[in-house]
């Protein structure tokens, strides 16, 4: 059985915890804990660890899903997992533009430490104010001419398109590597 | 939350300058943020407080998942001293920093005193 690594990363409320908990065959182990500064705002629960997940994928091979925490303070949790990717995902929530800037922080984060494929996933796309690919990516810094990672419409909570932002890492993965073929 | 800060802060430092070999202490929230410490200079209360939060997390996990039951403390042990952690409350993580020479007895039954002291300012 080959393993490869996903990481799923992004700021608070991206949809990292449940993008894991639609598609995994296992019962997610989270780390989730009540959230006790502004994040409460958004939502109950933030993850403090990491979330883990597992997808077989055909017969050989099987996907382990690792999300992030969203928090900077947690960025020792980025750090440790984004090094041992085999490909990672970044969600970002195309309705909270306040919060662009500081995906653009997390991305510069994972680039200083692993060169592995990475996705763009579009989250929250279904909510009033979210933003269209090509705005939302000038503002996440690919200016015209930068080399941009591929970019999909996620909804975390659809199993299905869920799936499909996993295969279209792969495939991406295997068109960049070579390596890993299901 | 009427956390009286004041007091949970008095036991913390109470506890690290009474007890031997104790180098640090923190009280955190569940979710990583401090609520009161006394750490050796240079290291950094936010980054502590996640770390606590992270690792107890993980290791409660653990101990569900593999069948340990529910987690009294979680207890790393360096060639330069011991990391202690402890759940307080629903609210609160209690974690110590000893240095290598202290005795490990001594230094539960302290973690205990203080734990009962600082339940008793949470409830
Ligand atoms: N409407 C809508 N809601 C979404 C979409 N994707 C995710 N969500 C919701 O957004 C929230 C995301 O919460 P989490 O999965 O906990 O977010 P997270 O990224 O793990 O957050 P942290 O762990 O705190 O960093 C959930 O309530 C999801 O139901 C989407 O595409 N559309
Ligand atoms: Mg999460």
């Amino acid at each position: 059985m080959e393993i490869m690594r996903l990481v799923v990363t992004g700021p608070v409320g991206a949809g990292k915890s449940t993008f894991i908990r639609s598609v995994s065959e296992i019962e997610v182990v989270d780390t989730d804990r009540r959230a006790t500064d502004e994040v409460a705002d958004m939502k109950h629960k933030t993850t403090v660890a990491l979330d883990f997940g597992r997808l077989q994928f055909g017969p050989q091979h099987a996907l382990h899903l690792y999300g992030t925490p969203g928090q900077a303070r947690f960025d020792f949790m980025w750090d440790i997992l984004i090094r041992r990717a085999h490909a990672y995902i970044l969600l970002v929530a195309a309705h909270r533009p306040h919060e662009f800037r500081y995906a653009r922080r997390m991305l510069m984060f994972m680039e200083q430490r692993t060169q592995v494929p990475l996705l763009l996933g579009m989250t929250h796309c279904d909510l009033p104010g979210a933003w269209a690919e090509d705005n939302l990516m000038l503002a996440l810094g690919y200016v015209p001419g930068r080399p941009r990672p591929p970019v999909m419409v996620v909804n975390a909570n659809d199993r299905t398109s869920v799936a499909q932002a996993i295969i279209a890492l792969v495939q991406h993965s295997m068109a960049q590597q070579g390596s890993f073929i299901p | 939350m009427a956390l009286n800060l004041e007091k949970l802060s008095s036991v913390l430092q109470n506890f690290v300058s009474g007890t031997a070999d104790v180098q640090g202490a923190a009280l955190v929230t569940p979710d990583g943020l401090p609520l009161t410490s006394t750490l050796p200079s240079g290291m950094d209360e936010e980054r502590v407080s996640a770390m606590s939060a992270a690792m107890l997390s993980l290791g409660e996990r653990i101990g569900s998942e593999l069948a340990r039951g529910s987690i009294d403390r979680i207890f790393v042990e360096g060639d330069k001293g011991y990391g202690i952690l402890t759940s307080c409350t629903e609210d609160a993580v209690f974690l110590v920093l000893a240095d290598k020479a202290a005795k490990q007895g001594v230094l539960m039954l302290e973690i205990k005193r203080s734990l009962a002291e600082l339940k008793l300012l949470l409830a």
